[in-house]
């Protein structure tokens, strides 16, 4: 650098570097003062030199007075109401605003860990729903993939059958659809190779791939040839099939594969994860002309289709009914009420009850987060009511209330900020745990289901935690820029300027109490209905037991009984010799409804015929699930198809149908048709469970196996202690009597009756996740405002223990003044919380709503946490020395 | 006169001093330091860490006015300007300078210079 010259400004600004003003203020001071020292530079240099006068004019820019100039621009931010929310001093106050939460760090960590924990669930639920009921079908355009499907009033929550010929007509005349068509889902025998297995089936007509417009990953799918009734068979295989049964081999088109023991010829395989409509592995055509099926006539079939772009739902609603209306004339008159109704596939395919429960969980965890953002609140007017002469000083300074109360919500913004990232963490193992807890489990989880943290979740995070900002900001703020400056100024003491700001701290609890009270009784509730569901007592032994299923691929009843006798025989002849168990299917979840007809009564109309639950049996399931009867004989080899037919009934069934007295003897019909035989009963037992939220012990009859007139599926099971190879037993077992066989839904008897709990469990564990973390935010938020209470009224307490009160009266005056938060927001919460209990009631299983205990209990809890969150503060009172307590302010 | 009273003088009369040089025309920074030294003859002498946060606590009180001001030829420059508020300022410390003055006249017998 030559001697002449020389960078004042860089100087300035290194000069200024430490001050940390706001940028455009930097640059005008560097302009400004460079500029000057500049100028007087060049004068200065000629008289005595270069040296000697870069050496004066930088100890003058040495001189700490530049301090003060410095400080005084930085000062200088007169709050204009634009100025307020211009970008420099937005910045300007977020800074200030992390470097005053930096001083505080328990503030931050306890303010961002509860809006945290609240901005997690509330992101975990909706990432459930969004994955579940709004992302919808990975599909294009899959808004307009509709179902259609017929409504009958007297069964709410069943669809009524749409027959082929139905179908036909709705095809042939509609104009809301671009594609519309049929298909029947059926578990399928695919057999072949090494073994043979059961896989979930869809027989479709046209149409149904086209719907997803998802082309084949190896050759076509349906065309018209394939659905001629001359054809040979042909199918379509999934990914998982493909990749199972043929080791993805490329060359798989054209080979077939035996299904239900007919061959088909392989003609594509779907992409990974392709199983529209429902779960489906394995695609097969109906082969019929549906031109021709009369309305009422043919199979029952389910609707699916695309929407044309122009139609709307509405529209194409109003259509089907027209339609329908015409087939009305085809139908019984008893059918003549049933409607029809084309909706969204997704909301379509969503149990009702599913779909409230989902919306009613996310409606809860905002109540947890509305408690977080609570506790965030009281937080802030905490700090505020601390600041009030700060505040009051920048008011007489001249910032504008407004620039007050953006210094609060800058703050409440800041913690908001970090808990959106640390809610999008837990969301993330909400979401990752959640997935864990589905897989394997019953019912399969939906195919488009897809949790985890897409885009949307992740806006919605950041909508949610603006949302939190403002609710948790605000209040402080409000009571921030309200504060009367000259009472703050004047006022040495804190007592009454915060006297307000407690007040409203106050409320915050109450509101926090009762939001937690609300949400910690429907989780009681809820988790005394798990372990109702639990310790339930079935009635019959469900350890030690293996079970399986079999689908026999033959019709024919006489090769059907063959199978099972000899499969009997040979499971009965194995090493080790235990129970062995055959029947339609298992007790616990396979009971199946039927109508029941007793002799000698008259029903005058078809709903008259009281329902009961049947099981057919053989002799084997009173060994091996360990059932006495109480009355009469249980079944016996002997009852075989040629003897009297005969039935077992449950204590159950005694008391609903014979109120008790004595059945033996007596003579029931299972169905109501008058052609279905006489069974008599011989036996009595013990009501097994069944399950069933609604009715877990059911009137019970058991029928003989082996005087079933068919056997086309079964289910198995023996007792095996602890035997690990006991699935592969019966798998040999099968395989050496009909390869083609398969053993299916091999599981423990535990696990059997654990599955239809699964997806309750799920949920069930979530609730009792938002009470918990309800209540610990609530019971935190209240230690905190009785702290804050406390630790303002330290001279007050040290006055009463000097003038002579006792510890215990003083804990007393502390506590009572908690109390009466508690008892009024548990109050509100126990109410508004039995009503929640009430509408969740079909959730509840063997509680009554109104279940005083329980009530108890949980307000038991909720009043303990909340007592001893105000005691550990009143304590602290007790100790307070009397001398320090006085001469604090 | 001795530094010390230079420096208690200049602290007192200061604010006065630049509002009387301003209240002529406007200037910018270097133009003040230079006249407030050569009018004073060398004795009053002020530099950028004095004469900034004078300029800067004038303006914050809203008596004088910086604009930056682009003239033909010549770079941008930060213009003060007296303000109503300051002339109203100036004109209450010229008459209590004055009386300041007599009095000490008065008392002392010094002319002033």
């Amino acid at each position: 650098m030559p001697e002449s010259t020389y960078d004042w400004r860089t100087a300035v600004r290194a000069r200024l570097e430490r001050a940390k003003l706001a940028p455009d203020d930097t640059a005008e001071m560097v302009e400004e003062i460079g500029q000057h020292l500049e100028q007087q530079f060049t004068e200065l240099a000629p008289r005595i030199g270069a040296a000697a006068a870069r050496e004066q004019l930088l100890a003058h820019l040495r001189d700490d007075e530049l301090e003060g100039a410095i400080a005084r621009k930085r000062r200088r931010a007169k709050p204009s109401r634009a100025r307020v929310w211009s970008s420099s001093s937005l910045l300007r106050d977020v800074r200030q605003g992390i470097r005053s939460l930096r001083r505080s760090p328990a503030t931050v960590v306890a303010g961002s860990a509860a809006l945290a924990l609240g901005i997690g669930l509330t992101a975990t639920m909706f990432s459930v729903i969004y994955g579940m009921l709004i992302k919808g079908l990975p599909f294009d355009e899959p808004s307009r993939i509709a179902i259609v499907k017929l409504i009958d009033p007297r069964q709410p929550g069943i669809d009524a059958p749409v027959s082929l010929g139905d179908f036909a007509h709705y095809r042939a005349q509609q104009r809301s659809f671009e594609t519309l068509a049929a298909y029947a889902m059926a578990t399928v025998n695919v057999s072949g190779g090494d073994r043979a297995d059961r896989v979930e089936a869809a027989r479709v007509t046209s149409g149904v791939l086209e719907t997803s417009r998802v082309r084949p990953a190896l050759g076509r799918i349906f065309g018209e040839g394939d659905v001629d009734p001359a054809a040979p068979p042909t199918a379509i295989l999934g990914d998982a099939l493909w990749r199972d049964r043929f080791a993805s081999s490329p060359d798989v088109v054209g080979r077939t594969i035996r299904v239900d023991g007919r061959p088909h010829t392989i003609v594509g395989v779907m992409p990974p994860h392709y199983e529209f409509p429902y779960n489906t592995r394995l695609w097969l055509p109906i082969q019929r002309n549906i031109a021709v099926v009369a309305p009422g006539q043919g199979e029952n079939v389910l609707l699916v289709g695309r929407l044309r772009p122009e139609a709307s739902y509405d529209n194409a609603n109003a259509e089907f009914t027209g339609l329908t209306q015409r087939l009305a004339a085809f139908r019984p008159a008893a059918d003549s009420n049933l409607h029809i109704v084309v909706l969204p596939f997704v909301r379509a395919s969503i149990n009702p009850r599913v779909y409230t429960l989902l919306y009613g969980m996310l409606g809860a965890v905002f109540l947890v987060l509305l408690v977080a953002c609570a506790n965030v609140a009281n937080l802030l007017l905490d700090r505020a009511a601390n600041r009030t002469r700060e505040i009051g000083i920048r008011t007489a300074l001249g910032a504008s209330r407004l620039a007050i109360v953006r210094h609060s919500l800058v703050e409440s913004s800041i913690l908001a900020a970090i808990a959106a990232i640390a809610g999008v963490a837990l969301a993330q193992l909400g979401t990752v745990l959640f997935n864990r807890a589905l897989v394997g489990g019953s019912p399969t989880p939906l195919f488009w289901m897809d949790i985890r943290l897409h885009p949307a979740v992740v806006v919605f995070v950041i909508a949610v935690a603006v949302v939190a900002s403002l609710v948790s900001g605000i209040a402080p703020a409000i009571q921030s820029a309200r504060l009367d400056i000259n009472t703050i100024l004047k006022d040495e003491s804190h007592a009454a300027s915060s006297l307000r700001a407690s007040r409203l701290s106050r409320t915050i609890v109450i509101v926090e109490i009762a939001v937690s009270s609300a949400i910690l009784l429907a989780s009681g509730f809820i988790t005394r209905s798990i372990i109702n569901l639990r310790n339930v007592d079935p009635g019959f032994a469900t350890n030690g037991v293996l079970t399986a299923r079999v689908t026999l691929t033959t019709s024919d009843t006489v090769r059907q009984r063959a199978f099972f006798e000899r499969l009997e025989r040979d499971l009965a002849a194995r090493p080790g010799r235990s129970d062995v168990y055959l029947g339609n299917a298992l007790p616990g979840s396979g009971w199946v409804d039927h109508h029941l007809t007793i002799e000698g009564r008259v029903y005058p109309r078809e709903n008259d015929h009281p329902v009961v639950r049947t099981l057919a049996v053989t002799p084997g399931f009173f060994s091996t699930f360990g059932v006495q009867v109480i009355r009469g004989r249980a079944m016996a080899s002997s009852d075989r198809s040629d003897a009297e037919r005969v039935a077992v009934v449950s204590q159950s069934f005694v008391q609903r149908h014979f109120r008790n007295a004595d059945p033996i003897g007596k003579r029931i019909r299972i169905g109501s048709e008058p052609a279905a035989p006489w069974l008599t009963i011989i036996g009595v037992m013990p009501t097994l469970v069944s399950a069933s939220f609604a009715d877990p012990w059911p009137p019970e009859v058991l029928t003989s196996f082996w005087q079933q007139s068919r056997f086309d599926t079964g289910a198995l099971a023996v007792t095996a202690n602890g035997d690990v190879s006991a699935a592969s037993i019966l798998r040999t077992a099968v395989a050496s009597i009909d390869p083609e066989v398969p053993v299916y839904a091999t599981e423990s008897m535990a696990g059997v009756m654990r599955q239809p709990m699964r997806f309750f469990e799920i949920f069930a564990t979530l609730f009792i996740v938002f009470g918990i973390t309800a209540l610990a935010l609530s019971s935190i938020g209240l230690y905190a405002v009785m702290t804050f209470s406390v630790s303002r009224r330290l001279r007050e307490m040290g006055i009463r223990l000097a003038l002579g009160a006792t510890a215990g009266a003083v804990t007393r005056m502390v506590v009572r003044q908690g109390v009466w938060q508690i008892v009024i927001g548990m109050a509100i919460g126990l109410l508004a919380g039995s009503g929640l209990v009430r509408i969740a009631r079909a959730a509840l299983f063997q509680v009554h709503p109104n279940d005083p205990v329980l009530t108890a209990l949980v307000g038991a809890v909720l009043a303990g946490t909340a007592l001893l969150a105000c005691l550990v503060p009143a304590r602290r009172a007790t100790r307070v020395d009397p001398m320090i307590a006085l001469r604090t302010e | 006169m001795t530094p010390m009273l230079t420096d208690e003088l200049k602290k007192g009369s200061a604010e006065f001093l630049i509002l009387a040089l301003l209240a002529a025309e406007p200037r910018h920074g270097y133009e003040l330091q230079k006249l407030i030294e050569s009018r004073s003859r060398g004795v009053l002498s002020f530099h950028v860490a004095s004469l900034y946060p004078l300029l800067y606590r004038l303006e914050e009180r809203g008596w004088i006015a910086g604009r930056w001001v682009e003239k033909a030829g010549e770079r941008r420059r930060r213009f003060y300007r007296v303000t109503t508020a300051g002339r109203a300022a100036l004109e209450t410390q010229r008459r209590s300078w004055q009386e300041f003055v007599t009095a000490i006249n008065r008392v002392a017998g010094v002319r002033y210079a």
